[in-house]
């Protein structure tokens, strides 16, 4: 039941990757995606053929579908392992926004104003044992998703929509399927979501209207796991699939090598072509290695594409040769990044808005490749999100003057004098990369300029979210990144800003903005939801709560033989799952 | 030698020491200085390193007479289409005669300068806090024996054993956030818990060696008659022993100053290292290793410089010992 | 010499209880927080806490060790409720990060890493033990000058320089090998080759610039000794005196330092092993390092300190077999 006007682009997974090596880049080149590749090959898509997928990754964080939540991992599972009840369409450019139905006949039913879903499943689907998908495995799936201890990283938007009460500290009382102890209220859950007779249809009863709720259908955290075979945390290494492909050999470090799903039907899965014959992802390659190996086009690499993006350094080389132009593509990933600023640490507003003024975004920007790494943002809400951005006018008045991306020093020094009190020392956290190291580099010399002392703390990349999400640890300033689940800024404004959002790293928490986030998300009317979002996204600009740096984008350089490939928008990466080899 | 090794191997070659007999005092340095003059390599490794410490410790007055600052952004200097250089070489310029670092601009020469303050700090300090540990630990092991020296033995043997790299490696990111929270705020106990963790790399070699040195000085006549005319242990230790150990420490200390070196740029290229926005060589280098394709100036640069510092002093090293120890010596 | 032998086992035992008792207290001292890890992205103070019951974290250290220790030995279980399962003796941990057993992940890289050292140790050792006797019998002349000053750069060179050297020259230049992609020797022996050529040459010949001098200096310190002046008096060929006396006699430092540089290397060449992408027990560390995967770090240094303590006795044994000379005590 998608609003009709949703046209822009659907994003998925969360804003926490892009740590390391996840590009950045610029675009010199032909805009965005535009749909490349095949130029070459007259003759459409083809079937066989091994498709190569190169990663500097050790192994996917995670396969188990509820803790899945990369968007390029999610991409990848979905595309070859995993069948959710929605998709988005194979389709380059805007197209990608497209909701389709997969496991489900249809885009599903909502009853109730919205606060009621029901998809009902197509006939013929199966696990790659042969057991049929039914309504009690996608129920099972979704119930996973509950035992926060064991089902971690996923998407958590089952715990917070699904009619379940909560506890006096906000907990939901139903506590997975794991839990045997009498304290956990499954009669709770089982109310929420219920099967219909046949065990074929799927109702989930939320706590509050969600009009685009078969959006977050889309996410592995509610495709299907047969409970027999469910092995807790174990389940990463060798889950069901019920897509075309089942894992033949996982070698963490190494390689996984997906075959076909012989019990996998054409006929009950129209979404996907599953073109190649094997797929094989190589773990733990250099990232310099990997696209040197793309230019140089020999032998298997020819029908090879990479997880992730190219590196920024590579950029120029690959879109400045002619002889990469069917093969290179450029296009927005789906993230905003952004430095949060700690309203805990930080709770005076003018001396928030000096750092602002001060941050030397354009330096930022170059650290990340220039104009290949995006656009300087100017709030959190991306323009591809577009019933609900409006251009906030942070750097031209906003703030009371214009501020050049060099960042203004003097402006800033002038905020702090307003501000009536002594600055404090700057401490800004960062995931420990030669990337990040240069970032920091830029954050202590602009903000510098303006007299605030900023002291760089390098954190390990595996542990940076675990430390910036404890109030108790985080600092002033944090490095930050967020990618939308859905084309809705209720899947940003709310996580980013609200208490148990999710990703409130700012540690924001004003009743007043509170009630206005529940306001929006309960406006079903879809224009007047986005204008509700734009306002916010400017509040928050106003309130200083972050520092936009990037609206981002991404480059990748494919193997010669790779056939169907873009941009994909609502994950930012390669359709993997619709990628062939040309012969 | 454990995981080390492989960052330095041989930087600490016990066997040249076994057989070595206590080596007699002034008057063979005065003949070990004579013969180290005359050792035209040994001058040119010395005068490449002084030459190169006077630059890192006039780095300030240097990068002020040439316009160049190791902190300062230069966006004209690099490209935004990716962010590499503008320019041959590295962006090779009057502005920056080194070129710059991609993404940055920074200065690479004004970078090289302030690195080179930080780098051999941190391996001149712990060469020191080595040398001192493995001195006292072998005097007292060799001094005492018995028990004592059992113990400091097995001790030596579990240091030995761990895989120290690792370790380091690992306890770095508490305990320089220990050292913080004891007011060594910022680069200061990054900087320390380098030179510390470096310092622990050595010592059991050096007090093994002068453990064997005691072991063989306190037979002699001097020792036997201080004792006898009751000296004390302490002035038996440091004065009638000690003096006879300097030949092993400074030919120890010209092997491990380079291996630290190497070391400290080993452990910037894992990661652990000073804070930015603060230049170092391991660090430089860690990062040209991405751009080793594109811009090989950048590598080349921090690599060259870190391989003629080591190369001399290992040289350096070599020719002392050489010269205090004609037997072993080259011709 | 086998009570020898006995009484150096006992003292083995002694010292990796003790070395496993240090290396536990080193990392669970940390303030690091293992159960950090467990809950990755969304991760919230209350499941934070809730996991670091899970671990056994809240219990005090010595019972974290005794539970640590009966791992290695009959196994233990993780996790709770019906999502229990079961790391199987000799178990040293567990990564959340990895999802894996830490047993099966240093088993799955000791492999590499083995055959990383053992190529490089062969190399090393052939070349720079017959370098160092080239040197030393041209004593004096510009080959033993230029054999020496090869040694003098060789190990003068960081070893991650030489690495990224041999990287660009020989892969990207002049495209003479392809990419370094570790595959077991069993699935393909020419790729396994030719993966490991260029990071057995990196190590070696750093190792071998050692050798070379060692080498060197036992021979002709052995060289210049009565006896073999008697031999060659005796009228011996100058070969069976270099290679019986010479060497018999020089090799036993040679033999010390081998063992020990060999243990060392099988606990996981770090930075060879970081350029190369080669997914050994470096490798592993490393990653485990970086992101502060303690299980993993604890692991990974108990089983390379094991290596050196283990090649510690046996180079002593050999030592007491070639050197008839050592005193057993």
């Amino acid at each position: 039941m998608a609003k009709a006007g949703l046209r822009a682009v659907v994003f998925a997974a969360v804003g926490a990757l892009a740590l390391a090596a996840c590009g950045s880049g610029s675009g010199t080149s032909p805009s965005s995606s535009a749909g490349g590749g095949a130029t070459t090959a007259t003759s459409g898509p083809q079937k066989g053929g091994t498709l190569y997928i190169l990663t500097n990754e050790k192994q996917f964080l995670h396969l188990d579908p509820q803790r899945n939540y990369t968007g390029t991992d999610l991409a990848f599972a979905n595309g070859f392992l995993n069948r959710t009840l929605t998709a988005y369409k194979f389709a380059p450019g805007d197209g990608g926004a497209q909701l389709v139905p997969d496991l489900a006949t249809d885009t599903g039913t909502a009853t109730d104003g919205g606060k009621t879903w029901s998809f009902t499943l197509r006939d013929g689907v199966t696990f790659q044992d042969g057991s049929p998908i039914t309504c009690a495995d996608v129920k099972y799936g979704i119930s996973r998703t509950f035992a926060t201890t064991v089902i971690t990283d996923g998407p958590t938007y089952a715990i917070q929509d699904l009619a379940i009460p909560t506890d006096a500290k906000g907990n939901s009382v139903y506590l997975g399927p794991y839990d045997t102890s009498s304290k956990n209220d499954v009669a709770a859950f089982d109310k929420a979501v219920t099967c219909s007779a046949d065990n074929k249809t799927i109702t989930m009863h939320l706590n509050q209207p969600v009009g685009d709720w078969n959006y977050a259908m889309t996410l592995l955290e509610f495709s299907p796991v047969p409970k027999a075979k469910d092995t807790g945390e174990k389940y990463d290494d060798n889950p069901v699939s019920s897509g075309p492909y089942q894992i033949e050999n996982y070698t963490k470090g190494t390689s996984l090598t997906l075959v076909r799903n012989p019990k996998w039907s054409q006929a009950s899965d129209p979404y996907r072509h599953a073109y190649p014959d094997k797929v094989v992802v190589q773990f733990g390659l250099d990232p310099s290695a990997i696209d040197q190996r793309l230019m140089a086009d020999s032998g298997p690499d020819q029908t090879a594409v990479t997880l992730g993006g190219l590196q920024p350094e590579n950029l120029a080389t690959v879109f400045n040769d002619p002889k990469y132009k069917d093969r290179r593509f450029n296009g927005y990933d789906p993230y905003v990044r952004y430095l949060a600023i700690n309203t805990a640490k930080v709770p005076n507003l003018k001396q928030r808005l000096a750092m602002m003024a001060a941050m030397d975004r354009a330096a930022y920007r170059t650290i990340y490749g220039g104009n290949f790494a995006g656009d300087l943002a100017d709030g959190v809400i991306k323009p591809n999100l577009a019933i609900d951005y409006k251009p906030t006018n942070l750097w031209t008045g906003l703030l009371g003057q214009n501020i050049p991306d060099n960042g203004d020093p003097t402006f800033a020094k002038q905020l702090i004098a307003q501000s009536g009190a002594k600055m404090p020392t700057i401490t800004y956290d960062y995931p420990n990369t030669p990337t990040q190291s240069k970032v920091a580099s830029a954050v202590v010399a602009s903000l510098g300029k303006a007299g605030i002392t900023v002291k760089p703390n390098p954190i390990e990349p595996g542990q940076y979210y675990g430390v910036i999400l404890d109030p108790k640890k985080a600092d002033e300033l944090m490095y930050a990144g967020w990618g939308p689940d859905w084309l809705n800024a209720s899947t940003v404004i709310p996580p980013l800003f609200q208490p148990n959002g999710g990703f409130d790293v700012s540690q924001y928490n004003n009743a007043a903005f509170n009630a206005q986030i529940n306001k929006a998300k309960a406006t079903l009317d879809r224009t007047a939801q986005g204008a509700e979002w734009a306002a916010l996204n400017v509040e928050a600009m106003k309130d200083g709560l972050v520092i936009p740096t990037l609206f981002g984008k991404i480059q990748y350089l494919v193997g010669s033989k790779i056939g169907g490939g873009y941009i994909w928008a609502p994950y930012g990466c390669m359709p993997f799952g619709d990628l062939w080899i040309k012969s | 030698m454990t995981v080390s090794a492989q960052v330095t191997p041989g930087s600490v070659p016990p066997a040249a020491f076994e057989e070595q007999e206590a080596i007699a005092g002034r008057s063979l340095g005065q003949l070990a200085w004579m013969r180290l003059r005359r050792d035209k390599g040994a001058m040119t490794a010395m005068i490449t390193l002084i030459v190169i410490i006077a630059l890192a410790v006039f780095a300030p007055l240097i990068t002020r007479m040439l316009h160049i600052d190791p902190l300062s952004f230069d966006d004209k200097a690099v490209s935004q289409d990716g962010g590499l250089p503008i320019g041959p070489f590295g962006g090779m310029s009057l502005a920056h005669p080194l070129g710059v670092e991609p993404g940055t601009g920074r200065d690479n020469l004004a970078r090289l300068l302030y690195g080179a303050r930080v780098s051999l700090f941190i391996s001149f300090s712990a060469t020191i806090i080595t040398c001192t540990i493995g001195v006292l630990v072998g005097i007292v092991a060799g001094y005492r024996r018995g028990w004592v020296d059992g113990a400091l033995g097995r001790f030596m043997d579990i240091v030995l054993a761990f895989p120290l790299l690792l370790v380091a490696l690992s306890m770095a990111p508490v305990l320089t956030q220990r050292l913080q929270s004891m007011g060594l705020s910022g680069n200061g106990g990054r900087v320390l818990y380098l030179i510390l963790v470096i310092s622990i790399f050595g010592w059991p070699y050096l007090a093994r060696i002068v453990r064997g040195q005691v072991l063989s000085i306190r037979e002699r006549e001097f020792v036997e008659s201080a004792v006898s005319m009751g000296a004390g242990t302490s002035r038996i230790l440091f004065r009638e022993i000690l003096p006879n150990l300097w030949a092993p420490i400074l030919v120890y200390a010209t092997i491990v100053m380079p291996s630290y070196i190497a070391l400290e740029a080993s452990l910037s290229f894992l990661g652990v290292g000073v804070l930015p926005p603060t230049p170092t060589w391991g660090a430089m280098l860690a990062d040209s290793v991405r751009y080793f394709v594109v811009d090989p100036a950048f590598l080349f640069f921090p690599g060259a410089l870190l391989f003629i510092v080591v190369f001399a002093f290992n040289s350096l090293g070599d020719a002392v010992r050489d010269a205090l120890d004609p037997r072993t010596g080259r011709v | 010499m086998a009570a020898y032998i006995a009484r150096r086992l006992v003292a083995m035992v002694g010292m990796l209880i003790a070395l496993s008792i240090i290396t536990f207290l080193l990392f669970a001292a940390l303030p690091t927080d293992p159960a950090l890890l467990t809950c990755g992205k969304n991760c919230t103070p209350q499941v934070v806490a809730a996991n670091r019951v899970r671990l056994g974290l809240d219990k005090p250290l010595y019972q974290q060790y005794v539970t640590f220790a009966k791992g290695i030995f009959v196994g233990r279980d993780y996790g709770s409720g019906t999502a229990t399962f079961h790391c199987p003796a000799p178990c040293l941990g567990y990564s959340y990060l990895k999802g894996e057993d830490v047993t099966s992940l240093i088993w799955n890289a000791l492999p590499v890493t083995a055959s990383l050292a053992a190529g490089a140790f062969i190399v090393w050792i052939v070349s720079g033990v017959l370098l160092g006797i080239f040197a030393a019998l041209r004593r004096g002349t510009w080959q033993e000058r230029s054999v020496l000053g090869f040694a003098l750069v060789g190990y003068s060179f960081p070893s991650f320089f030489i690495g990224l050297l041999a990287l660009f020259f020989v892969v990207i230049r002049w495209q003479l090998l392809p990419y370094p992609n570790y595959v077991p020797p069993t699935q393909g022996l020419l790729q396994w080759f030719q993966t490991l050529i260029l990071p057995w040459i990196t190590l070696a010949l750093l190792y071998a610039a050692y050798y070379i001098r060692l080498t060197r200096n036992q021979m002709l310190e052995t060289l210049g000794e009565d006896y073999i002046r008697t031999a060659r008096a005796k009228g011996l060929p100058e070969r069976t005196v270099i290679l019986r006396h010479g060497l018999r006699a020089g090799l036993t430092p040679i033999v010390t330092s081998a063992g020990l540089d060999l243990a060392g290397l099988l606990g996981g060449a770090v930075v060879t092993e970081s350029i190369f992408r080669l997914p050994g027990l470096g490798s592993l560390a490393i990653d485990a390092v970086v992101n502060a995967d303690l299980p993993v770090i604890t692991g990974t240094v108990l089983v390379a300190a094991t290596f050196i303590i283990v090649a510690n006795l046996i180079v002593d044994i050999l030592y007491a077999a070639i050197d008839p000379r050592v005193r057993l005590t």
